[in-house]
């Protein structure tokens, strides 16, 4: 059935593929058209993704939660204890720190950047106009040695060590069937600042009618990418508000 | 219709499918070369020349270092450190200059360096990006090689000037003052002289765009000399935006003029100063104009303000103070006193090409050099250097057989150095070594001995260096008779012999040979340049300033190369053009460049490859840009020379310098050009650009290391750039690109136990070059990129037991896949905190392996080995030993970590249920077997049974050693405890399990379990 699916998309893809230009408007509709219809993503209410990443011959599973709202939470669990980072209830972001395990909040700069992206799910494409935001197609480009559309999307400026800057990201959409096989934008902050973040994606499969990516690696460009392998996608999960709640944890260290 | 529709849809998927085989005619580099990635190992801690430096008008954070041969720098933290924003396009960078009224997104960048020594590279065009410098576009000026200046209209981001320096080599009309009022789209010429005459400074009065100052400089260089001067050298001033010009010479020295520098004060727009090169010294120097150059006044000709004009020709006033004046220079000068005293910067490496002051603190400037950029903190007395900036420019490169190798190489003004190719940590500045001064060129290593050649100007020190005993001594060839001059190239030629180890050869106009390391040398040709008195005349060089440092130097030899098959073979090429070969050891010799052709006589001759495949084979690269030719040329004989064909085709840009043949494949060519790397797996019918981490930087030199495959690049402008292990490449054909998964062989790979302490202190500001992985690498060519459905890799060992998953590569072209051979971490048991010693992975025996790709339905399976290393201490034995206590302490944690889980299903049963003496009693076992309070940190409670044991676990198979004694002795210790603990809770859990059923996973359950 899938296989099927994926016949009868690349027979769609090769019949929508006309010969003249691409604005990046038609780009992006063709991407939500191939990857499930642009309806059926506006009604997602929510996205758990089972993942996994591999370090060094340690297998770190991960549970990442997206919702419409714009809440998200990674549970990654070591040695049976779960550990919470980038957790965001719509007001707080937090993560647990990895040296007492406790909830910590992140710095305020960090957590108003966050904010802005709580109308990005479940693509920073869907409703792009609405948000405020730009594209531009700059042009096609090979990456992973294959022909793209590079799309530049500039997002709500975002404020970087006390001083405002554009958001942008330049988004790689492969010509052959307009799904994104990798993003980048620069790293504004930290040790890597300066250098240009990549993520792939590849490996999209069909859950419930959507294509999602079930591989992607993430690193600095042309430099080392770290797999993250999906095992399972489940579409509008229950999940209780409690989950996202910065949690008190004053006196923890007292009890036995 | 519908049928139709049908077969139309069949033939696009088709063609689809059709179109993902691609023959290496059709096949581009960047679709084929996948994942083999170069990597920068710098050094940078003597960095590079640069050209041209700018601030930002309102972030005091962002500094930009335009440079000669390394592309674009950026820095966003005041300086200190700075990241490559121009790495897709040519290197050498004439001007960068922000749009004032958008200086976050719009930049532009005119290439092409204009201190224009030797050794400088060109230019190919204007810049412009309107994102920050993510996306650049071409807007012009294709011939121009090399801009001086660009400055957009603070009032109107749509009008651009530009000053054109343009081409050095020879004539051009693309020179001169331009202008765009359509924010680059056309272009106007506003002023022009004529052929030889160029824009060498331009200025705009920062109150009023109409007026703007252009410096226009005649000047010529040739392979054999430099004029600098003449009588179309003038100072303009123009007042209504480029439409007319004038010239400004009240006050000027009579004669012709030389390069001029122009700057206006900007707190004062009516001061202005000029650098003049004149013909008399006296009138030389430094004038100052109060009047918006109506008038000037000569303030000052010190030598600190008239060396070179040609290399130092750049004033810079001070944006908040008229009399603060700094000036380019051998040592870079300061004046507080609008330029009538002056006094040297501080201490830093020398050469001054370029100074800005940074926008809010005036005792804060940044400070381009020869050397790379320095900071001053306070007004220029003390220079601190920026150590992330690998802009270091090779003129040669060289390996030894080490383990790692070492790379050896001369820099421009910047004496010579080896380094390992590798070190713990990453390439850091410490691991390079000095090994000569001056400007440095070839270094070379004894094959067998530890002594080291090298050299600086023209062979004027020829060093010979025992590192073990540190005793140098110089070695070069001297005249042995009162009328022979030895006439020495700038970069003069050295090698060495596969045949003798001892045996070194040195170029003049004639080959030296040396049987004992250089103590004696013997003449072993006649003169084999063309010995044109006419390019001889190297006292004459310089034009209105004199300029006789030794690097016009010409017809000299420049390229030894002795067949590794046949001793008697070796052959030479000139600066002027000849290719000669001798076939018995330098008694008679031919001259076969007229054997060549299509190549115009006199063409440079810059590196001759001796084949190892055949002694009659050879590879020559011509290099014509200093007589204004910026064509490639590669040729190969097969014959001695009689004759030779073209292997270049027109997929190569950029004037070529250097080719480098492998070692197994006779068709697999690396060709270095002014613009980057390209390889060819066909004899050099299709060339493919290499792009993967490779930035279009000038290749001046290539090596083969033979025991790795990697091949080593001495670039001019980004250090010393590695690709590792090309041995893939070797296999490229048409079939191959044919295939849907194909598996390139895997060398047997070494099992790397080694390990060594390496403190990074220090290094958060400086440049660490990257290692050479130890991992085994799987590497395969996929003919189409895996975007839909699922890929998979495993390992498994050739039972089929899965050992690990690995994220398979998924890109068109050859993906490379990195295996550290171990297995994963045991499953630990849970506790309050982390298990440490549970993080350590165990390394997997030596053996043969097995990777399994799973693409949709089909499985490609591939099997590589791993060796262990041959000077290991270790016998099988004690490797059985290793392994067996390894595993069995791997199980047991992975055993206990079972039995605290089913300890909590059971304790939290019996919670449930009431049952408050077989919890606590459950409770108090668990607190002997895992860690139950505290953190991670200085609040880690009292090690338990799982932690002794995880440690134990991970001191042995960390261990490059068989368990020791000691360690057997604690792991029967530990074991019977464990052995308690399991009877312990036996008892427990058989006795509640008696009263109430538990559901529990299984063993293997548990295992699969988070």
């Amino acid at each position: 059935m899938k296989a099927l699916k994926l016949t009868i998309t690349l027979i769609a893809v090769a019949l929508a593929i006309p010969l003249q230009a691409q604005t990046a408007d038609e780009i992006i509709a063709n991407y939500f058209e191939n990857t499930g219809g642009l309806d059926n993503w506006k009604s997602l209410e929510g996205i758990k993704m089972s993942a996994k990443v591999n370090q060094g011959g340690m297998e770190i599973p991960l549970e990442i939660y997206n919702l419409k709202d714009g809440r998200q939470m990674t549970k990654i669990t070591f040695q049976g204890k779960e550990i919470k980072q980038g957790v965001f209830d719509g007001e707080t972001l937090w993560s647990h720190n990895f040296m007492t395990m406790k909830a910590e909040k992140s710095d305020a700069e960090q957590t108003s950047n966050f904010k802005l992206n709580t109308n990005d799910f479940p693509d920073s494409f869907v409703d792009y106009k609405d948000k405020g935001y730009t594209v531009e197609l700059l042009g096609t480009e090979t990456i992973d040695g294959t022909e793209t559309f590079k799309i530049k999307l500039v997002k709500e400026p975002i404020t970087v060590d006390g001083n405002q800057q554009d958001d942008v990201s330049y988004y790689f959409f492969d010509k052959d069937n307009f799904v994104p096989i990798a993003m980048q934008s620069e790293i504004k902050s930290g040790p890597a600042k300066g250098q240009v973040s990549e993520v792939t994606m590849s490996d999209y499969q069909e859950v419930s009618g959507l294509y999602f990516p079930f591989s992607m690696t993430q690193g600095v460009k042309d430099g080392q990418a770290q797999p993250i392998t999906i095992d399972a996608i489940e579409l509008n999960p229950a999940i209780a508000d409690t989950e996202f709640a910065f949690p008190d944890e004053v006196g923890e260290t007292e009890k036995q | 219709m519908k049928k139709l529709r049908y077969v139309w849809t069949v033939l696009s998927v088709f063609f689809i499918s059709a179109g993902y085989s691609q023959t290496l005619e059709e096949i581009d580099g960047k679709a084929l070369f996948g994942d083999l990635t170069a990597r920068h190992i710098g050094p940078a801690l003597m960095s590079g020349r640069i050209n041209d430096m700018e601030t930002h008008p309102t972030n005091s954070r962002i500094v930009y270092a335009g440079t000669a041969g390394g592309g674009v720098w950026k820095s966003s933290d005041g300086g200190t450190t700075f990241n490559p924003i121009f790495d897709d396009y040519c290197q050498s960078i004439g001007a960068v200059a922000l749009d004032p009224n958008d200086p976050d997104n719009t930049i532009y960048v005119g290439t092409g360096e204009t201190w224009t020594r030797n050794s400088v590279s060109i230019g190919d065009g204007l810049y412009k990006t309107t994102d920050g410098g993510a996306n650049w576009n071409k807007i012009g000026f294709e011939k121009s090689e090399r801009i001086a200046n660009i400055i957009v209209n603070p009032n109107n981001s749509q009008e651009i000037y530009v000053g054109v320096l343009g081409a050095l080599w020879g004539d051009s009309e693309e020179r001169g003052v331009y202008k765009s009022s359509d924010g680059g789209a056309t272009w106007g010429q506003l002023l022009y002289v004529d052929p030889k005459t160029g824009c060498a400074d331009l200025a705009m009065d920062p109150t009023n765009p109409n007026v703007l100052y252009a410096s226009m400089w005649e000047f010529r260089r040739t392979g054999w000399s430099f004029e600098s001067g003449g009588d179309k050298s003038a100072l303009y001033k123009s007042t209504d935006g480029g439409k007319t010009w004038n010239k400004i010479h009240n006050g000027f020295p009579e004669g012709k003029l030389g390069r001029l520098a122009i700057a206006v004060a900007p707190s004062n727009p009516n001061v202005l100063y000029t650098v003049i090169e004149a013909e008399k010294d006296e009138r030389k120097g430094l004038y100052r104009s109060n009047d918006a150059g109506a008038s000037w006044e000569q303030l000052n000709n010190d030598f600190g303000i008239t060396v070179r004009p040609f290399y130092f020709s750049r004033i810079v006033v001070d944006p908040k103070n008229e009399d603060v004046v700094v000036k380019g220079g051998l040592s870079g000068s300061i004046s507080r006193d609008g330029g009538k005293t002056f006094k040297n910067l501080g201490n830093m490496h020398s050469d001054i090409h370029d100074i800005v002051f940074n926008i809010k603190d005036s005792d804060i400037m940044y400070v381009g050099t020869d050397g790379g950029v320095y900071r001053t903190w306070d007004g220029g007395t003390t220079m601190e250097i920026v150590e992330n900036l690998p802009l270091s420019q090779f003129y040669q490169v060289s390996v030894d057989d080490a383990e790692p190798y070492n790379v050896y190489g001369g820099l421009q003004d910047n004496g010579s150095w080896w380094g390992p190719s590798s070190s713990p940590n990453g390439v850091e500045a410490r691991d390079w070594n000095s090994i000569g001064a001056g400007d440095g060129f070839r270094v070379l290593k004894h094959p067998t001995k530890p002594i080291i050649y090298s050299e600086m100007q023209g062979a004027e020190s020829v060093w010979r260096i025992d590192t073990e005993r540190e005793l140098t001594k110089t070695i070069q060839p001297l005249p042995v008779s009162e009328d022979q001059k030895l006439r020495w190239n700038w970069n003069a030629p050295m090698a060495i012999s596969a045949h003798q180890p001892d045996r070194f050869y040195m170029g003049s106009q004639y080959l030296h040979k040396s049987e004992d390391m250089g103590d004696t040398w013997e003449i072993i040709s006649p003169d084999l340049t063309t010995n044109d008195p006419a390019k001889q005349n190297q006292e004459d060089s310089g034009g209105l300033s004199m300029d006789n440092s030794g690097a016009e130097n010409h017809t000299t030899i420049f390229t030894i190369a002795e067949s590794t098959l046949d001793e008697n073979v070796i052959w030479v090429g000139t600066d002027d053009g000849n290719v000669q070969v001798t076939q018995d050891g330098g008694k008679t010799w031919t001259n076969t460049v007229a054997n060549i052709p299509g190549l115009p006589k006199n063409t440079w001759c810059y590196h001759i490859e001796a084949s190892v495949f055949d002694k009659g084979t050879a590879y020559a690269v011509f290099d014509g840009h200093t007589m204004n030719d910026m064509t490639p040329y590669a040729f190969k004989t097969t014959d001695f020379g009689k004759t030779w064909t073209n292997i270049i085709s027109d997929d190569v840009v950029g004037f070529a310098r250097n080719i480098q043949e492998d070692y197994e494949n006779p068709d697999l060519l690396f060709l270095g050009t002014e613009f980057g790397l390209y390889i060819t797996m066909d004899g050099g019918k299709n060339w493919k650009k290499f792009t993967n981490n490779m930035p279009a930087v000038a290749v001046h030199f290539i090596e083969l290391h033979k025991r790795t495959n990697d091949l080593v690049m001495g670039t001019h402008g980004r250090g010393v750039i590695i690709l590792d292990d090309i041995s893939p490449l070797r296999s490229i054909n048409n079939e191959v690109l044919g295939k849907t998964l194909h598996f390139f062989e895997t060398p047997d790979t070494e099992i790397s136990e080694t390990s060594s302490f390496s403190g990074n202190f220090g290094t958060e500001t400086q440049f660490v070059g990257s290692n050479k992985t130890k991992d085994v690498q799987i590497k395969y060519y996929l003919n189409k990129r895996h975007t839909f459905g699922k890929m998979t890799m495993v390992i498994e060992d050739m039972e089929g037991n899965q050992i690990a998953e690995l994220g398979p590569g998924k890109s068109k072209g050859i993906n490379v896949v990195n295996w550290n051979y171990t297995r994963k971490v045991p499953k630990v048991a849970k506790g309050k905190t982390f298990s440490f010693g549970g993080f350590t992975a165990p390394q997997v025996p030596a053996g043969t392996y097995k990777a399994v790709i799973t693409k949709g339905k089909e499985t490609f399976e591939h099997t590589f080995n791993l060796v262990y290393d041959k000077n290991s201490p270790l016998t099988e034995k004690d490797r059985e030993l290793k392994e067996a206590t390894t595993m069995k302490l791997y199980d047991m944690t992975q055993e206990l970590a079972y039995l605290v889980y089913e300890l909590d299903e059971i304790m939290e049963n019996a919670n449930t249920a009431g049952d408050k003496k077989t919890a606590e009693k459950l409770n108090s076992l668990k607190e002997t077997l895992v860690i139950t309070t505290g953190d991670n940190y200085v609040g880690a409670a009292e090690p338990q049974l799982r932690e002794r044991m995880a440690d134990l676990y991970s001191k042995i198979a960390s261990s490059y050693d068989k368990p020791s004694a000691a360690e057997l002795q604690n792991l029967e210790v530990i074991a019977e405890r464990f052995n308690t603990a399991k009877s312990d809770f036996a008892k427990l859990k058989d006795k509640y399990l008696k009263k109430q059923a538990v559901t529990l996973m299984t063993f293997e359950d548990f295992l699969e379990s988070k």
